[in-house]
């Protein structure tokens, strides 16, 4: 072992080259990084950056066509270059995004825990699956010899993450490499699983270089920061000091475009403009300064990583960024606040049950052949609300919760078993007319799901307009640009197919097409989750823009808490096909709250938020039992006793609408520490 | 790289060879140097020469003539019949997709009986209930490929029926129809090409064995198939008689092959302005 100042992963000038059909793409350029023992780097950029890449680079896992060179990769004294196919499974591990992708689905738990120790290490079979036992164990997970017997599909996500990190850790690595780790799973299972690696850290004494999207799951759990723009570090340092004092424009554009919890409602996001340079031509200068407000004639220079403070920046005009104030958010004006008038959608005791597999199955008892009836699954159990003109109604909730059904229902997608719902006064039946049709839209999550790859815009944003009786032959063109001017893009788009837009422009095809018809009604259905922060900030401001200029009403479904508290007026909190907790988005961002809630709100990675106090839970909801109590009880950290399993909670409404299903009463509820820092 | 949108190189001289046998077969019967019944017992089990391209048959008649004559039912069974079983099975697959319930188990059912007995068994059920001919025999042929495309416009609909493009058209209040028309179908087409080029060449020589059987075209009219048949006891002293259409059938399936793929590469708006090699 090399001595303890040595790094134990070093990097020197590392540059990567794809060839493509478009020519070469400077995938990572001179990217330079020291790990030493036992701490923990984050390694963050949008989509396209180079940080998987990075990975793969050091795992010696590239593909063909990949030109790799180096000064310097080293990990431990050995040369990375010719040793990476020993190194990884034994000295260094790998933690990827997705659990259900990276498990076998015809091997045991236990097994693939083991197979390391027994291909590594030489164990025999028995040994190792005993000591896979002892590492699902370590790694939290109950009933350890149980889990070892078990499927991939029998355990929930979280189990299955907790289970690729056992197998990571089998071989004892002494560095971890965790790509977007906690990226596929809920934001309560991903705290727990966060508060693992950090645990792990500290008892095996084993470095971590993770690499995500979200800034505050590395300020959760990393010392260093290196930043990743088109391919070059632009910022590298301490954690703390650089979300601290961003002193590179990226590193400052994407702290300013995220939308924060702990913020509330804010007028306005600063997104990044343009997009992600052309890396088949890169710039010998500054790449960022085409999309950089700093920007100035010394840009096109060659720029190099300066010494500043400590931290290392790309950036000659590092210390005028430091120095500006960070574009502070302004709070929503409070006359824009409440949304006024009737109810525009009504929706009341809505239930949806999905039947699994088929409808009878036939089953022996007692030697007697019978036909059993398929079990249901609740998805929307008796489910009520209301959202008014010109306003946002936030529907917030982990997978599963039955949020995405929800908003099927009350657009009439999906046939409910039960349930009435009217819009403008008027009744909708279950098979609805084309007025509704016309007024309520949707817009969806994924941008290459929501579009037709084989029609133009034109085409998608004329047809609306056609069917609907809007608009015909030149008018509909002339509304088609001005549909396009909307959602802010140039009228030339409308010749493109979707493959030849970037994904922040997809989503605003699939916003326009959604306005096309206009409606007063929009459900959007995770409509910025699969968008990288800065474009997701102009999406959103968009999208209240136009709420503001068209005077919609939304239904905004998200698993995201900082987007739901930058846009609703008002909050539901959905779990397990109920909504738990309802009311303004002050009063739902504040104690009392339900303590679903409170969880929920404790375990979103804030920037910034250290010392906050953490309320944890135990499993996740598709383990939970069911119960003809609270449905929340099994995990709930309040629970009284035997009330909360056997009798449905009552639901506590206060003068101001607020309400929550709680057996707890709500003094006690409005006791409970705030649980995004401070009080929101 | 020529251009921005030039035609991949295989579907060009894919498309050229595959014209070229269609023009050879419509005007065959007329442009043949022998007439194709015309006997010539002196010149019986000729090899090929500068006279006969192709050799003679047992009864001295020219093998090229007759291939020439009878490339036109080759290409008529081939085509025919999988536009049959397309214009049959793509619509009926698309529907069972759309209409989960009884229309689908009814579709699927009937195609699953259909599948159940074998092509030939039921090429001969449905030509044992008439006398035989080319029409009969294409449309024989066709039904038998229904189920192989009604299950495969079933699958990929049903793969695409989840995006949420066709979500957005059920919000619109878009009908079954419009949304199987110009939602699903458009983005069906490549499995559905790449398929439909295969199905062509196993129809025709589905077509040929049933001619083979005696069920087809019937001497002396000069079916590829029913010629390879009629070559069988002279394989040893004049393989020609044989290998002649057999090597004819063979170069038209590889190009209808080359040309279904060019095709799929073509459509796919995504592959535009790159070409390949």
């Amino acid at each position: 072992m090399a001595d303890a100042k040595t790094p134990l992963l070093e990097i020197r000038d590392l540059s990567l080259r794809y060839a493509t059909a478009r020519g070469k793409v400077q995938a990572l350029d001179k990217v330079s990084l020291a790990l030493p023992r036992g701490r923990a780097m984050g390694l963050v950029g949008e989509s396209g950056s180079g940080k998987s890449s990075l990975v793969l680079a050091l795992l010696g896992l590239l593909g063909k066509g990949a030109e790799l060179s180096s000064a310097l990769a080293q990990f431990d004294g050995q040369d990375l270059r010719k040793t990476a196919a020993a190194l990884r499974g034994r000295r260094i591990g790998m933690v990827f995004q997705d659990p259900s992708a990276v498990l076998n689905p015809t091997l045991t738990i236990g097994y693939q825990v083991a197979e390391p120790l027994i291909h590594h290490r030489g164990l025999a079979e028995r040994a190792a699956l005993a000591r896979a036992v002892a590492l699902l164990n370590e790694v939290g997970i109950a009933r350890a010899e149980a889990v070892a017997r078990s499927y991939p599909h029998q355990l929930s996500g979280g189990m299955k993450q907790r289970a690729v990190i056992a197998t990571a850790l089998a071989c004892e690595p002494e560095l971890l490499l965790l790509d977007e780790p906690t990226t596929a799973l809920d934001v309560t299972v991903e705290a727990q699983i966060l508060d693992l690696l950090d645990g792990l850290r500290r008892t095996r004494n084993v470095a971590m270089l993770l690499v995500s999207h979200n800034l505050g799951i590395v300020d959760r759990l990393c010392d260093d920061l290196t930043v990743l723009y088109a391919g070059r570090v632009v910022e590298q340092g301490r954690a703390s000091e650089i979300l601290q004092t961003p002193r590179h424009p990226y590193t400052r554009g994407l702290l300013a475009a995220l939308p924060r919890a702990d913020q509330g409602r804010l007028a306005r996001l600063t997104p990044i403009p343009g997009g992600l340079p052309d890396l088949t031509r890169p710039d010998p200068g500054c790449n960022f300064r085409a999309r950089c407000a700093f920007a100035e004639e010394a840009c096109t220079a060659p720029q190099a990583l300066d010494d500043k403070a400590g931290c290392q920046v790309r950036c000659h005009r590092a210390d005028a960024v430091a120095a500006a104030p960070l574009p502070q958010p302004e709070p929503m004006a409070a006359a824009r606040k409440e949304a006024t008038g009737a109810p525009l959608l009504i929706a009341m005791e809505m239930s949806k049950s999905f039947r699994l597999g088929s409808a009878f199955s036939l089953t022996f008892s007692g030697g007697l052949p019978r036909l059993r009836r398929a079990t249901e699954v609740v998805a929307v159990d008796d489910v009520s609300l209301h959202v008014a003109r010109g306003e946002v109604l936030g529907l917030v909730g982990e997978s599963g919760c039955g949020k995405s059904t929800l908003g099927r229902l009350v657009l009439r997608l999906l046939e409910a078993n039960a349930g009435r719902l009217s819009l403008d006064g008027q009744v909708v039946p279950a098979v609805p007319g084309v007025e509704f049709r016309r007024r309520a839209q949707i817009v969806f999550q994924n941008p290459d799901s929501s579009l037709n790859p084989r029609q133009r815009v034109r085409e998608a944003l004329r047809w609306p307009l056609i069917r609907f009786g809007l608009a015909d032959g030149a008018e509909a063109d002339r509304e088609v640009d001005r549909l396009l001017e909307l959602v802010r893009l140039p009228a030339s788009y409308g010749s493109r197919y979707p493959h030849q837009m970037s994904g922040g422009e997809k989503q605003r095809i699939g916003i326009a097409r959604a306005l096309a018809s206009r409606p007063d009604f929009l459900v959007c259905d995770e409509a910025v989750s699969a968008l990288d922060v800065s474009v997701q900030a102009a999406v959103l401001n968009l999208l209240s823009d136009l709420r503001e200029r068209l005077g919609l009403a939304y239904l905004f479904i998200s698993h995201d808490i900082g987007v739901i508290a930058h846009v609703a007026t008002r909050i539901a909190v959905m779990y397990r096909g109920a909504i738990v907790e309802q009311g303004s988005a002050a009063q739902v961002l504040a104690p009392p709250y339900h303590p679903y809630t409170e969880a929920l709100l404790s375990a979103v990675p804030l920037v910034g938020a250290k010392t906050r106090v953490r309320v944890r839970l135990m499993g996740d909801a598709s383990t939970a039992p069911s119960s003809t109590g609270c449905r929340f009880a099994p995990r709930c950290p309040h629970r009284i006793g035997a009330i909360c399993d056997s009798l449905p909670p009552p639901v506590r409404t206060s003068a101001q609408g607020h309400r929550i299903a709680c057996h707890l009463p709500v003094e006690t509820l409005a006791a409970l520490p705030p649980a995004l820092g401070r009080a929101a | 790289m020529l251009g921005r949108r030039h035609l991949p190189r295989t579907l060009t001289i894919g498309s050229v060879v595959v014209l070229l046998i269609v023009v050879l077969a419509a005007l065959g019967p007329w442009i043949t140097p022998y007439a194709t019944d015309a006997f010539a017992v002196r010149e019986r089990l000729q090899a090929p020469s500068a006279a006969h391209w192709f050799g003679t048959d047992e009864f001295g008649r020219d093998v090229f003539s007759r291939v020439l004559a009878g490339a036109h039912y080759s290409l008529l069974m081939g085509f025919g019949a999988t536009g049959i079983s397309l214009l049959i099975g793509v619509p009926l697959g698309m529907l069972a997709a759309f209409h989960r319930g009884w229309v689908e188990e009814l579709i699927m059912r009937g195609v699953d009986l259909l599948i159940s007995i074998p092509p030939v068994l039921l090429g001969l059920l449905i030509l044992a209930t008439a006398d035989p001919g080319l029409f009969k025999t294409i449309i024989a042929v066709g039904v038998v490929y229904v189920p192989i495309m009604t299950r495969l416009a079933r699958a990929v609909s049903l793969s695409l029926l989840a995006e949420d493009f066709v979500d957005a058209a059920r919000a619109r209040g878009d009908g079954a129809v419009r949304i199987l028309w110009r939602e699903i179908l458009p983005n069906a087409w490549p499995p559905i090409i790449v398929e439909t080029s295969l199905r062509i060449t196993f129809a025709i020589l589905l077509g040929s064995a049933l001619s083979f059987l005696g069920l087809g075209p019937q001497p002396p009219a000069s079916e590829w198939g029913l010629m390879i048949a009629e070559s069988r006891p002279f394989i040893e002293e004049a393989p020609w008689i044989g290998l002649a259409p057999g090597l004819c059938l063979c170069l038209l399936l590889v190009m209808v092959n080359i040309v279904g793929e060019g095709l799929r590469d073509l459509l796919d708006p995504r592959l535009q302005g790159r070409g390949h090699g």
